[in-house]
């Protein structure tokens, strides 16, 4: 039975289709006139363009402007070659190779800058804009005959014309054949990102779209993944600049217009923004309003698309293809059409070992050594030492203005230190950012959850169990896991439907999944219902038998539930350690929480 | 001698420049979080205004750069009712394609009112001499006017009701709402308030450049980069961020040609960005 199952998972993966449209429109060709073959060949390389936006802003949540920047450098590095090299060498494959890498190149450069710069998702989308239209005046200049590169004159405003078309090694390809090297190429460059994003690296971009943060916090190193799939995006980007070059032998300065980066985001928005097919579909819905559009009223091709841009927005977000799938769905039931969902092996990628009930793993420590943490001209953390780790569960408590919320920023690495070491399991990790600290062994629970909300439960603790983790036991399966929170009956629920004290517990489902060897809870049992709440502190007890269990906490009933040592910072520093009772008995632990303080030193 | 101060004149304008077409940038994005792709456009209005009403009207100059901010202030309220509105709270890409739609709209327009180029008109009131080199007094101007108005507004923001409540209503929308701030309102007139301060750049500008339906787009790219650089502060973030990176740009046009000088302006804005993440101002304690 292998054959079957092949296929099945070829089919599961995305790549039995392109081949088989790539053949179906390849067999049309003759059928085809010429003027459509070259129309085609056009939208082929727009689609390519609208391909790479797809991937990078619909699947992996990074908004950018600059795809057509990518597009552009692509077809100007191509041109380049192409005029240098083509008489020697006979063949532009290379200079179409060339105009990619080149495009990759700047990709990282620029992706390099923003995403390690923590820049926000608006600023990226301005700074990629600014590039684009920095790029179009700087080569709008370039009309002197002393700019040039080797044997091709850049010329400015005019572009450049005479650019040698595709060749393979013996003379330039021929309308036909060059439509064929087109769908193949858009066949292959489909097939490849439907291959990405069907497997595990698409859960990650998932992730990444739905919530940047939470993988952070899980140990995935956040930037440079986006990095790496800006890349990707920048070099399929520039394929499509090269051939598009190639096909018109020219280039100008216009692909770096404002109009055609506002394409490529209408593009996409009109297709479906999340779906790969949707990219080539909003090239041809669109591109055949504007054509029809220009023979009706001449060269207002701006207007249209404006109009177009602002009624997708306010009007019909979802684009094209989802709205089709959704109908598809809605007419045939019973057939269940997987659009993005992700396959999910319960042996392979988790866990192919026994089963445990329980993790297993060694408890872990956190310290924090004569820390103090200044904002601006306050003194928030004022020299605060905590060892935690020797016993199991451990509690941190304090009145408002304490600086419990600064200290778990420290601790987590959301905050950095002014003075002073923290270290986990013996490592100092007081200069890690927060996805190292996550790799070593700490697991970070917010109080707000921070959840995948439009991934299933089932897909939320997968991106915990697939994280990196440096070292450290396995953890439990799938399923033992959603037994212990309790909500093995909700797995294919999405997140955001769940109760709040339902996504409480994924989050601690995820945790479990990461198995960290310390546990950071911020008011875990913040929102919950009293029931919630002693199931919470069951979960607890349970947990830490196999991890260090450090919950900062206002709830007092919650704390007392809990049973363990407890320290109470007071104006930044810690004031206090003990059990509960000894500390609810001491007078002047209530006086700080009563308010009788003052007048006690007054 | 005279080089020296001819060429720091020449920065002093440049920095000016930028400040005047960043100014409405940063009032709607640095207090609304609206990201008004046409900036640009609205930039082009302005300059068109004055064109217009100096070559076809007759009106002096001055008056006709002082109509420039009225008639973009009347256009950016329909283009706030009719879409902007809408978009408040939503998602911040969403407002940017919206308003990116938009100033292809008007571009559009403009192109078919005014054709795709625009003979402009000649800058007033004559030159000095310094020394060997004669310098116009207009451009000497435009950092003074430039001064003034960001003072204005910094007046206006910190000492006004209008600007309190402005910014009120941009930190906390539905705080401010259950004050009894009407906050519709008070986002119309921000908005107005940037548009009318592009439209006012623009005007400001149209003696200096070539004016066509274009101009405004050539000009949006540096702005941005400007408000991104400048960071939370948005007024005085803008006019560090101006004059470092207007600075730079116009020593490397002088040295080489305004094409590098333009690419000097891309590449110190990124590394300032990359750097500096939150911007120039992302430390200060001024929040203006």
């Amino acid at each position: 039975m292998t054959i079957p199952g092949s296929i099945r998972t070829l089919s599961r993966r995305g790549l039995l289709c392109p081949p088989l449209l790539v053949l179906a429109v390849l067999s049309l060709s003759p059928l085809l006139s010429t003027a459509t073959e070259l129309k085609w060949t056009l939208w082929l390389s727009f689609g390519i363009l609208a391909l790479s936006l797809t991937l990078v802003w619909g699947v992996a949540g990074i908004f950018s402007f600059g795809q057509n920047a990518f597009f552009g450098v692509g077809g100007y590095v191509f041109a380049v070659a192409a005029l240098n090299f083509f008489p020697a060498t006979g063949e532009t494959l290379t200079a179409l190779l060339v105009g990619a890498c080149s495009a990759a190149l700047f990709a990282a450069l620029l992706g390099y800058v923003t995403f390690y710069g923590r820049v926000g998702d608006v600023y990226l989308a301005i700074v990629t804009l600014s590039v684009t239209l920095i790029l179009y005046t700087v080569l709008s200049s370039t009309a002197g005959p002393e700019y040039r590169i080797g044997a091709a004159q850049l010329g400015g405003f005019n572009g450049m014309p005479s650019v040698p078309g595709i060749s393979l090694g013996n003379g330039e390809l021929s309308n036909r054949q060059l439509f064929a090297f087109a769908v193949c190429l858009a066949g292959a460059l489909y097939a490849l990102t439907r291959f990405l994003i069907s497997g595990r690296y698409g859960q990650i971009l998932a992730g990444l779209r739905e919530n940047e943060t939470r993988m952070e916090l899980l140990g995935y190193d956040v930037r440079l993944h986006k990095l790496l799939v800006f890349v990707l995006g920048g070099g399929i980007a520039g394929l499509g600049g090269g051939l598009f070059a190639a096909w018109g032998t020219f280039i100008n300065p216009a692909v770096f217009s404002l109009t055609q980066a506002a394409l490529v985001a209408i593009w996409a928005m009109v297709g479906g923004r999340g779906s790969l097919p949707g990219a080539f579909v909003g090239v041809a819905v669109v591109q055949w309003i504007s054509d029809q559009a220009d023979k009706v009223i001449a060269q207002q091709t701006p207007l249209i698309l404006g109009i177009t841009l602002v009624a997708t927005v306010l009007i019909f977000p979802g684009g094209i293809v989802p709205a089709l799938a959704n109908l598809l769905r809605r007419w045939q039931g019973a057939l269940r059409i997987r659009t993005q969902s992700v396959a999910a092996p319960e042996s392979g990628s988790v866990d192919a070992g026994a089963a445990p009930a329980e993790t297993s793993g060694a408890r872990g420590t956190l310290g924090a050594f004569a820390v103090a943490k200044r904002f601006g001209g306050s003194v928030v953390l004022d020299g605060v030492t905590l060892e935690l780790g020797r016993d199991p569960v451990h509690a941190i408590i304090g009145p408002n203005g304490a600086g419990k919320s600064t200290l778990f920023g420290l601790l987590t690495g959301r905050h950095k230190v002014t003075q002073g070491r923290v270290e986990l399991n013996g490592v100092d990790v007081t200069r890690a950012p927060i996805f190292k600290r996550a790799r070593h062994g700490l697991g970070i629970k917010l109080q707000v959850p921070s959840l995948f909300p439009k991934l299933t439960v089932q897909q939320n603790v997968e991106l915990a169990l697939m994280a990196p983790r440096a070292g450290g036991q396995r953890p439990g399966s799938l399923t033992s896991i959603l037994e212990m929170v309790g909500l093995v009956k909700k797995r294919d629920a999405s997140a955001a439907s769940l109760s709040h004290g339902e996504q409480q517990w994924l989050e601690i489902a995820m945790l479990v999944a990461q198995n960290p060897a310390v546990m950071l809870l911020d008011e875990p049992a913040a929102g919950m219902t009293q029931d919630e709440r002693s199931r919470t502190v069951q979960l607890i007890r349970r947990l830490s038998a196999n991890h260090t269990i450090v919950v900062v906490e206002h709830d007092m009933a919650f704390v007392r539930a809990l049973d363990a040592p407890v320290a109470m910072l007071h104006q930044g520093r810690v004031f206090r350690h003990g059990g509960f009772n000894e500390l609810s008995r001491d007078a002047s632990v209530r006086a700080i929480y009563l308010g009788q303080q003052r007048a006690a030193e007054g | 001698m005279d080089a020296l101060v001819v060429i720091a004149l020449s920065v002093l304008t440049s920095i000016a420049i930028l400040v005047l077409t960043s100014l409405g940038l940063a009032v709607v994005f640095g207090l609304m979080r609206i990201v008004n792709m046409a900036h640009g456009e609205f930039l082009m209005i302005g300059a068109f205004t004055t064109t217009v009403l100096v070559r076809s009207a007759g009106l002096s100059i001055w008056l006709a750069i002082l109509c420039a901010p009225i008639v973009c202030a009347l256009i950016g309220a329909v283009v706030e009712v009719a879409f902007i509105r809408s978009l408040y709270g939503k998602r911040l890409i969403d407002t940017l394609l919206v308003t990116f739609g938009l100033s292809l709209i008007l571009y559009q327009i403009a192109i078919d009112i005014f054709g795709t180029a625009s003979p402009g008109i000649g800058a007033p009131a004559g030159w000095v001499e310094i020394g060997r080199y004669s310098v116009s007094y207009y451009s000497l101007l435009l950092p003074v006017v430039a001064l003034t108005i960001t003072a204005a507004l910094y007046l206006l923001f910190t000492r006004t009701r209008y600007g309190l409540l402005a910014r009120a209503a941009a930190q906390n929308p539905e705080m401010a709402s259950a004050l009894g701030v009407e906050v519709r309102r008070v986002n119309l007139w921000t908005f107005v308030l940037g548009c009318a301060l592009a439209g006012l750049g623009g005007g400001l500008l149209s003696p200096i450049v070539a004016v066509s339906p274009g101009v405004g787009q050539s000009y949006v790219g540096q702005a941005f980069m400007t408000v991104v650089t400048g960071g939370p502060a948005f007024l005085l973030g803008t006019l560090t961020a101006s004059a470092v990176l207007g600075g730079v740009a116009n020593v490397v046009s002088q040295l080489f040609t305004n094409l590098w000088g333009l690419t000097a302006l891309l590449t110190v804005a990124i590394i300032l960005v990359r750097a500096l993440p939150d911007g120039l101002s992302g430390n200060w304690s001024r929040q203006l």
